[in-house]
């Protein structure tokens, strides 16, 4: 099927023309994702909004990398006029989780920032709402982080239920069955790695 | 006056509502259709399952349980557990159904429970609601977290191969080894048919977690060879993987072969392993044989402060994993590196001493207090055809042993191996490598071989031909009694009634000649017991060629063990070792426990 990719080919050029430094990839077809330096985000959704029509901010997001120590700041762009969505990414440190808020382009950002700051603990600059949220009293790292231990939170927080005595640990019945004998030093591997 | 024509239109404007369904809850009460992808109730194919417990490690809130259901056994690659879901704490969000290897694990479009008893909201996934299979709307198929590729073994080029004995398998560099070793989701499945039962997550578990030293002190803490096994194990272990149920199983060999490999050297090797050496106890035990299970004896006797002495009747050690196996599969250096570290840990090996020539199993007896025999299958079955003593004429136990140790055949340019083993293989991939044509004649299909799968595809890549379904008939010589042809028939495979594997029968008058430089002869080997006294071959039993013992290796008589190929039919190194293992806990309760009753009986 040949689909005619007019409007995001001609989006992509105006993108790359302004911002050279964005590394720019037609995910698919109304799809754009854009990866910017941070310093360069503002400047980027000011740009979009204003001079390429994207004027919906349809979604804001972050993903946390915990291996790169990064987090990773993600907002969707809508434009009715083009029906594309653009995707704009950035890594901000994790060490520093310090960004600019955008509420003055869209007011919805306000709130976006608000859950964003409470369940990873990003602190935008300019947004003074960022206070209690959906969480009540808490008091832990922030949950979205994954160096927060949910399984942990889990056990200490909710009440196990009693009939639930009988569960098995699946390596043992095994190491029974077979007379496998794991030595002391290697049991603490026996736990295990799912990422 | 005019009419107000719209205003008595209007009304019957309501009308053109009429025949639509309302949007409001219909009376008498009907349920909806949940949506296509709706996470409701969950469903387990307990068929499919096989208790590997992911779905309980993964779930973020504790909402799963591993518990035995009646009428499902601990059985060899299914742990007999199922998964028992919380409904109160469940969440629905599928991340075990994302990360079942088995894909057994579903949810349905079933979502409305009410009850007033807590209990029932513990359900068994499948056993409790087994009309969920006709709902499933949340399956892992194009969503699973796991990997079900495996991260390929860089290996030379089969053109390559064939130009010298360099070892073909390269092994994993440290950044493909964490990411192979990152796919097992650490079940421990697989060490039900490990033959000795190594510790094989925690030591995965460890080289994913960067710790490739911990690996190494955890493989060797059940086997002594850890570098051989990975190298040439007959992995049983990745033949029930969990991920293999629906992918390639985790590379467990080659992650071994990867930790092993970190150690360089044996003094570096036992800075690793550090093995607790006990004081000498006095007791001392004689080990005849210098193969993977008499090495494995001597290795954890010596570590528990016995004396031992292994008497070797060749000029080196290892068996038939230094004479059988090519060097191209295991090099010499990797070998002498774990012979050196026996050694240095209190193992003595005497080398060109047979017993029965060179001294007597008597005398031994004298010496030591237990025995264990490890002498291996070393004498080649023939294949009982004509032409068979014919100049050409060779065993492939016989031609292996002598091309590892360095010695000339002569072999011409075409080359005929007959059987479908490992050793078959082994001979054909080394005839190649001494520049022969090389064509494989085996009796049954080739997916009936023994041989493993990468080395039968190895061999085809080298430029082996393999026939399948091709049985010999005679060696056709020349006037000096020379090889010149090997005569051989096709056959059919004959469905076995009794539902064993199928035969092959001979299709009459299909018969062919292939000219031939030498036929090389690999369908198997026995024992050689000619060395035991025949007061010991009348009080121990030998069946089948094999010698009868009982769960610690011990035989009739309670001084003797006897282990490997001469005591399992699996014959291969890790079952040898296995059976050294359990000798080596048999001797020690012999030896060092008073209150062995029976005449010290183990039983």
């Amino acid at each position: 099927m040949n689909k005619n990719l007019y409007n995001e080919n001609q989006t992509i050029e105006e993108i790359k023309n302004t911002f050279h430094t964005a590394e720019i990839k037609l995910q698919r077809e109304s799809r754009i994702i854009v990866k910017l330096r941070s310093d360069l985000i503002p400047p980027f959704l000011s740009y979009a909004k204003n001079y390429l029509a994207f004027n919906h901010l349809a979604h804001f997001s972050c993903v946390d990398w915990i291996e790169d120590n990064e987090f990773e700041l993600v907002y969707l762009l809508y434009s009715y006029e083009k029906n594309i969505v653009v995707i704009a990414k950035t890594r901000i440190s994790r060490d520093k989780a310090e960004f600019v808020t955008i509420k003055h382009l869209w007011r919805q950002a306000e709130t976006y920032e608000r859950e964003i700051h409470e369940m990873f603990g990003i602190n935008f600059t300019g947004n003074d709402r960022l206070n209690e949220f959906i969480l009540e009293d808490w008091d832990d790292i922030p949950p979205m982080r994954r160096d927060f231990n949910t399984i942990q939170f889990a056990k200490d927080n909710f009440y196990t239920r009693p009939g639930r005595e009988d569960a098995q640990d699946v390596r043992e019945t095994i190491t029974k069955k077979s007379g496998e004998k794991i030595p002391d030093f290697a049991k603490e591997f026996s736990v295990r790695n799912l990422k | 006056m005019a009419i107000n024509l719209k205003g008595i239109i209007s009304p019957y404007n309501a009308l053109k509502q009429a025949g639509k369904k309302p949007h409001t809850v219909q009376y008498p009460f009907e349920k909806k259709e949940a949506a296509e992808r709706y996470r409701g109730f969950h469903y387990n194919d307990l068929e499919e399952c096989i208790g590997c417990g992911t779905c309980a490690t993964i779930c973020q809130n504790e909402a799963i349980d591993m518990i035995f259901i009646e009428g499902i056994e601990t059985t060899n690659g299914d742990s007999g557990l199922r998964p028992r879901v919380d409904n109160g704490r469940c969440c629905w969000c599928a991340l075990c159904v994302d990360s079942c290897p088995t894909g057994s694990l579903s949810l349905t479009k079933e979502y409305l429970h009410v009850s007033e008893d807590p209990d029932s909201f513990l359900l068994i996934p499948g056993l409790d609601n087994p009309e969920g299979k006709e709902k499933i709307s949340w399956i892992s198929n194009g969503n699973s977290l796991l990997d079900y590729q495996r991260v390929p073994m860089p290996e030379l080029e089969g053109k390559e191969r064939v130009k010298s004995f360099a070892e073909v398998v390269l092994g994993y560099s440290e950044e493909q080894a964490r990411a192979e070793a990152a796919r097992c989701v650490g079940c421990g499945i697989c060490t039900d048919n490990c033959p000795v039962h190594m510790h094989i997550p925690e030591y995965i578990n460890a080289i994913a977690r960067g710790d490739d030293e911990m690996a190494v002190k955890i493989i060797y803490d059940n086997n002594p060879l850890g570098e051989t096994c990975g190298k040439v194990c007959t992995r049983r272990c990745e033949e029930i993987c969990a991920v293999s149920k629906r992918g390639e199983p985790i590379a467990i060999r080659w992650l071994k072969r990867y930790a092993t490999e970190k150690a360089k050297n044996k003094d570096i090797l036992k800075e690793i392993v550090n093995p607790v050496i006990l004081p000498p106890n006095g007791h001392s035990v004689g080990i005849i044989g210098a193969g993977p299970g008499g090495l494995t004896v001597a290795y954890y006797l010596a570590l528990r402060g016995f004396d031992v002495t292994i008497y070797e009747a060749k000029d080196h050690a290892g068996g038939m994993i230094m004479y059988g196996i090519p060097k191209y599969r295991l090099p010499l250096d990797s070998i002498e590196k774990q012979i050196e570290y026996m050694k240095s840990i209190g193992v003595k090996i005497l080398f060109n001493t047979k017993v029965g020539k060179d001294i007597s199993f008597n005398e031994l007896k004298q010496k030591h207090e237990a025995i264990y025999i490890g002498i291996g299958f070393e004498v080649p079955y023939k294949l009982g055809i004509k032409g068979e003593d014919a100049e050409g004429s060779i065993q492939a136990i016989n031609f292996l042993r002598a091309i590892n140790s360095e010695k000339h055949v002569e072999i011409g340019n075409k080359v005929v191996v007959v059987g479908g083993g490992n050793v078959a293989i082994d001979a054909a991939r080394v005839s190649r490598r001494l520049g022969a044509e090389v064509t494989i004649l085996y009796r049954r299909r080739v997916e009936d071989m023994p041989a493993d799968w990468e080395e039968i595809e190895g061999a085809e890549d080298e430029g082996v031909v393999i026939h399948p379904q091709a049985i010999p008939l005679e060696i056709i010589t020349d006037e000096n009694n020379k090889v010149k042809a090997i005569k051989y028939a096709n056959a059919e495979m004959i469905p076995d009634p009794k539902g064993g594997r199928p035969r092959p029968k001979i299709i009459e008058g299909d018969e062919h000649i292939i000219e031939v430089t030498s036929v090389i002869a690999a369908i198997g080997q026995e024992a050689d017991y000619s060395f035991l006294p025949d007061e010991v071959i009348n009080a121990i039993e030998i069946k089948r060629g094999r010698i009868v013992v009982n769960e610690y290796q011990q035989t009739k008589l309670p001084w003797l063990f006897a282990g490997g190929d001469i005591a399992n039919r699996r014959a291969d190194a890790i079952s040898a070792i296995a059976d050294g293992y359990r000798a080596v806990q048999g001797i020690e309760k012999l030896l060092l426990n008073e209150d062995i009753k029976n005449g010290g009986r183990l039983n």
